[in-house]
């Protein structure tokens, strides 16, 4: 399974094309990476397959600023080159921000990244101050439960958000940065966790900034 | 052009599959300068029409008229229509976000009948009035085409203008006279009359129905409209970027067209009598496009599309040279419309090398009788050699695709089809080493025969809806239930497609009754009501069971006959006495010329690339 050179690259996932589903997502990084002639490895069998492996699912709708796949290389290419390549290959929205190669015996993405950052932007009208006494109550009642598409879940908010959440008060914005924990049992939603906080107001557009990995140094990028 | 963008944007979080809405695919053209707007529409939702290759051929054909945009528009899905109907979103192009009704032409192709109530939505979204007559001057030329222009009738009240046939050229002139008619600052009437002196074009409003069913020109117009040929497929390259969708549409490959029409001449099929002659692209074409086709989409599979490609006289040097050429991409080849008897075992090997995409067989009918009778010419020894060999090379599954209610059908021919799957089913198993037979899969599927336009069959009747279903209960109870799947197509639908496919002009009060009542999306089972329809066509004057079952006289007149397809009448009532006797006719392209007169009719020849078929 080490065999091979494994690229990462950190890409976008903005503008209209917010909405497109994971698999979509997915399905058009395959086609950017035969389009720009990338060496790419193919699985064996009946069915060949492109060796790729993705992060942590975005959700339709919500836009990615540093996204990440694994690729795996039959032969080396100098980074520079592929990234080149991949911005010629594929559109705006969509584009690299960076690569680099990792060990081919580094864990897969899903496992390691466990820490999502996000902007959630809300509708105009809500005061920085009133937004930072919401939070606070919230967070101190310590849990939050949940319903999504039927199924009920409790969220202990001290495991279920790794960091106290942020308002951000830029000039005429309301917006709040989220730090969300993912492990095997799913992650709190940074839109359900804002609508039980200020209730109805709906956020305007949610982005996920940033993804980590948590180790005994801190939080570290996987690039 | 207003970009309606801003009012798109906010429906896009309360519906289904969003990426159907928001363009921004590899592959999009955009002018948005450009001095002359057109929208090409597919009648269904994003991922049906997306994988329409006709769609991508006239847009690349137009691609090549610097000062022209060409744009695209699928019909929404009932929850983004309820949403942009609540805000008042009109119908928009995915290139620039607008409206449909600011462009300059709408073309529409139109694939099959049950798409025809998507059109009045696709006007009532954008704001078009639904006939023709109703439009003013500033609304867009509303032009249609494909393969159910050969019956106009039932949607011509809806049209400006149709084209009959190719339209690699054709819409380019139509194109050019629009704007020639635009400069020279004709009206609507005038312009829409101007397309008429293009050949292949209908124009409905220059025609009326008489008292004896006859469509005849009010004035100058053509007394009938002759199909267009294009008499050489290579004079243009295979559309090599075509638009490469995210969301997952119904044939998500790379497709190269090999060769168009087919001359096999089954009774029951339009698309093999109206898309005469055959002309095949030469293996350096196909290859040439196949790669660059690939190579600027991106794509993991390619398929090879035509009528019946096996019956391509290079296939298997084309074959060979892509295997050469993708070897360890993991890119499959698939070749769609397999015919039995062109299955060889070369063939067989050159396909199992990629991935193994589906393996489909049209046997249609069960007995050799019938199989005569509708001119299949295949007999029950190739399907079976077909299959052994396609067992042997590795395939574990296939797809058998029969008919109900042929001409002629009797019981035992529709237990002949169970027989011939059991017999199928055991070829399988038999060419399946033990240790895979778990997999071992056969599918069958059983459709309703439809008589359609310009084929021998125009003027049979279809089998009463009582009489489909009771011959559906007897193939399920006859056929093999271990490792088959049989499903049936839907008796209702094949009824509706019956009755507008035989229709006439006054079908066109149907149709429209019927969208009032709620009908879209017919095609999709879950949206289809047979007694809506059954109401609306009754309201229109038409008893739909008994104008589906009603059979022609062979000589008197049809309401396509203002349609010439090339195909001479003469041939086709032949064709059909021919049935009644289970006698076939041989297909031209490897043989002698069987006189349907499509050639001298419309000046074309049949073109084979490798200089002979072998058969």
């Amino acid at each position: 399974m080490a065999e091979g050179f494994r690229l990462r690259v950190c890409f976008r996932k903005a503008g209209r094309l917010r909405y497109l589903s994971h698999l979509e997502t997915g399905r058009a990084w395959e086609r950017a990476a035969r389009r720009a002639g990338l060496p790419y490895a193919v699985t064996q069998g009946y069915n060949p397959r492109m060796k790729v492996a993705f992060g942590p699912a975005l959700p339709v709708g919500t836009a990615g600023m540093r996204e990440y796949l694994d690729i795996t290389l039959t032969r080396f290419v100098p980074v520079a080159q592929v990234q080149e390549g991949l911005r010629a290959s594929i559109v705006e929205e969509l584009a690299p921000v960076e690569c680099g190669y990792v060990s081919p015996t580094e864990p897969s993405l899903a496992s390691r990244l466990t820490i999502a950052e996000y902007e959630v932007e809300l509708e105009r009208g809500v005061p920085p101050q009133e937004l930072e006494r919401s939070l606070d109550a919230l967070m101190r009642t310590g849990g939050l439960e949940t319903e999504h598409k039927g199924k009920q879940k409790f969220f202990d908010l001290a495991v279920a958000l790794p960091k106290e959440p942020e308002v951000m008060s830029d000039a005429g914005r309301a917006a709040v940065r989220v730090w969300v924990r993912m492990g095997p049992h799913g992650s709190l939603r940074p839109e359900t966790f804002m609508s039980a906080a200020i209730g109805p107001g709906r956020p305007v557009a949610v982005t996920r900034t940033e993804l980590f990995i948590e180790d005994e140094q801190g939080w570290i990028r996987p690039l | 052009m207003n970009d309606v963008w801003e009012r798109v944007e906010p429906l896009l979080r309360q519906v289904e599959r969003p990426a159907r809405y928001v363009d921004r695919e590899w592959g999009v053209v955009r002018r948005p300068d450009a001095g002359y707007h057109v929208a090409l529409m597919y009648p269904d939702t994003y991922e049906v029409g997306m994988a329409n290759q006709a769609l991508q051929v006239l847009a690349a054909r137009l691609s090549t008229l610097d000062d022209v945009a060409c744009e695209r528009v699928f019909i929404p899905w009932v929850d983004m229509s309820a949403a942009m109907r609540a805000h008042e979103v009109p119908l928009f192009t995915l290139e620039s976000c607008t409206p449909v009704a600011e462009m300059d032409m709408l073309g529409i192709t139109l694939p099959n009948e049950l798409t025809y109530t998507n059109v009045l939505e696709a006007l009532d979204l954008a704001g078009i009035p639904l006939r023709a007559h109703d439009r003013g001057e500033t609304h867009p030329l509303v032009v249609g085409g494909g393969p159910c222009s050969h019956n106009p009738e039932p949607m011509a009240a809806f049209f400006d203008a149709i084209l009959v046939g190719d339209g690699e050229e054709a819409l380019l002139e139509i194109v050019a006279s629009h704007r020639a008619s635009m400069a020279a600052g004709l009206s609507r009437e005038e312009s829409v009359r101007a397309l008429a002196g293009i050949d292949g074009v209908y124009v409905p409003s220059l025609y009326l129905v008489g008292d004896d069913g006859v469509v005849r020109p009010v004035d100058d117009a053509p007394a009938r409209v002759t199909r267009r040929v294009l008499a050489d497929l290579d004079t243009y390259v295979s559309p090599t970027c075509p638009v490469v969708p995210y969301a997952d549409v119904v044939h998500d490959r790379a497709t190269v067209e090999v060769l168009r029409g087919c001359s096999r001449g089954c009774r029951f099929c339009q698309a093999g009598m109206v898309y005469r002659p055959v002309r095949e692209r030469p293996a350096d074409s196909i290859v040439r496009d196949a790669i660059a086709s690939l190579r600027c989409t991106g794509y993991e599979e390619l398929s090879l599309t035509s009528l019946s490609t096996a019956d391509h006289s290079q296939l298997e040097e084309v074959l060979r040279r892509l295997a050469n050429r993708l070897e360890g991409t993991g890119t499959a080849i698939s070749v769609p419309s397999l015919r039995i008897d062109s299955f060889t075992v070369p063939l067989a090997r050159l396909l199992g090398d990629g991935r193994k995409a589906g393996l489909t067989f049209a046997p249609e009918a069960g007995s050799q009788r019938l199989r005569d009778a509708i001119n299949k010419n295949i007999t029950e020894e190739e399907i079976l050699t077909a299959v052994d060999q396609a067992f042997t090379a590795g395939w574990r599954r296939v797809k058998l695709y029969f008919m109900i209610g042929l001409p002629t059908e009797t019981d035992e021919d529709v237990t002949a089809i169970a027989a011939l799957v059991e017999r199928v089913f055991a070829t399988a198993r038999a060419a399946t080493p033990p240790g895979e037979r778990g997999g071992l899969r056969v599918a069958v599927s059983a459709s309703t025969f439809v008589p359609k336009a310009h084929t021998p069959f125009q003027w049979d009747g279809q089998l009463p809806i009582e009489e489909v279903r009771r011959r559906q209960v007897l193939l399920r109870q006859a056929m093999p239930r271990k490792g088959v799947e049989l499903s049936f197509h839907d008796a209702g639908s094949s009824l509706l497609e019956a009755v507008l496919a035989k229709g006439g002009r006054e079908a066109a009060a149907g149709v429209e009754a019927a969208w009032r009542a709620g009908a879209v999306f017919d095609a999709w089972s879950e949206h289809f009501s047979l007694a809506r329809w059954i109401e609306a066509l009754a309201s229109a004057g038409i008893d739909a069971a008994a104008y589906a079952a009603e059979a022609r006289d062979r000589h008197g007149a049809l309401p396509w006959d203002h349609i010439d397809s090339g195909l001479s009448s003469a041939f086709l009532r032949a064709e059909r006495e021919r049935t009644d006797r289970a006698e076939t006719t041989a297909d031209c392209t490897f043989g002698e010329c069987t006189g349907c007169g499509v050639c001298p009719g419309l000046g074309v020849d049949v073109v084979v690339a490798g200089g002979e078929r072998r058969g």
